[in-house]
């Protein structure tokens, strides 16, 4: 091999491995779960699986339209059959490397009621958009998103519609009531 | 006709060749290479790529399918990761969008 194309591979291959903006370490859940999603995005292979979206979809030209810019997506969701499947501090690990002033948390969901939190970090250099972090449990889920790279939150709110989440109309009142 | 032309005509007249010049020319063929120029004729001795036995040509069509396996694999295989890699996409967005869809719908219900 010559040395300047190994050099260009272990570049990809370090920016690949450094595009994640904060790491996981959640392997302890995965051993409990009984549903998991584990996807590790970045480089080439995103570009490749972008390649692959149908523009005639509506929902995988949204995507094709979002991943433009992108360096990684990164999300791990566990789905356990049993409550205290996973606990505050695996929540408190990941939620830990997401400080100021590298990371600005927009929005914070709580319910003791229905034992679900959610949270949303924004990366951010200057004015602009690198980086979203989601973080998200029920009693029995946990789910971690990271997505590097400027994303356009509306739009990728309005995919959430397709897995198995009521899409919310913003002229159209929530059914549910507290 | 000027002397020009008297000149380019004796220069390019038709003239016979001396005596003895075709055999003087067979000898110096067989001169060359012994033998070939009376069997197969003087084209046949000066060809340049000798074409290959029946075993090199069983060899040469064995890596010629080699080659177009291989290539074939590696688009196949490209597809494969291609396909695995949309399937991965559109769940981490479906994932992604779904958290930010359940947040919205609940911030929506709390300022209601």
């Amino acid at each position: 091999m010559k040395p300047a194309r190994a050099l260009a591979l272990a570049v990809g291959a370090s920016a690949a491995l450094f595009a994640q903006q904060f790491k996981f370490d959640l392997d302890r859940l995965a051993a409990k779960a009984s549903n998991t999603v584990d996807v590790s995005l970045s480089g080439p292979l995103l570009q490749l699986g972008a390649r692959f979206l149908d523009s005639s979809d509506p929902d995988e030209a949204k995507v094709k339209k979002m991943i433009a810019g992108i360096e990684g997506i990164y999300v791990r969701h566990f789905e356990f059959k049993q409550d205290g499947a996973w606990t505050k501090s695996d929540l408190d690990g990941v939620r830990s490397q997401l400080k100021a002033p590298e990371w600005q948390r927009i929005v914070g969901w709580n319910s003791a009621e229905e034992g679900e939190t959610a949270e949303v970090f924004l990366r951010l250099e200057g004015s602009k958009m690198t980086g979203l972090a989601i973080l998200a449990t029920e009693p029995k889920a946990f789910t971690v998103v990271n997505i590097a790279g400027p994303v356009d939150l509306d739009a990728l709110s309005q995919l959430g519609g397709h897995f198995g989440v009521p899409k919310v109309q913003p002229d159209k009142p929530s059914g549910k009531k507290k | 006709m000027d002397w020009l032309e008297q000149e380019l005509k004796s220069a390019l007249a038709r003239k016979d060749p001396p005596p003895g010049f075709a055999e003087r020319v067979g000898e110096a063929i067989d001169r060359a290479s012994p033998g070939a120029a009376s069997k197969a004729g003087p084209i046949a001795s000066r060809r340049v790529i000798a074409w290959p036995s029946r075993v090199a040509q069983r060899w040469l069509a064995a890596a010629a399918a080699a080659v177009i396996l291989m290539i074939g694999g590696g688009v196949g295989y490209r597809w494969h990761r291609g396909i695995v890699a949309k399937r991965q996409v559109m769940q981490a967005f479906l994932i992604a969008g779904g958290q930010l869809n359940h947040l919205h719908a609940h911030l929506k219900e709390v300022s209601q």
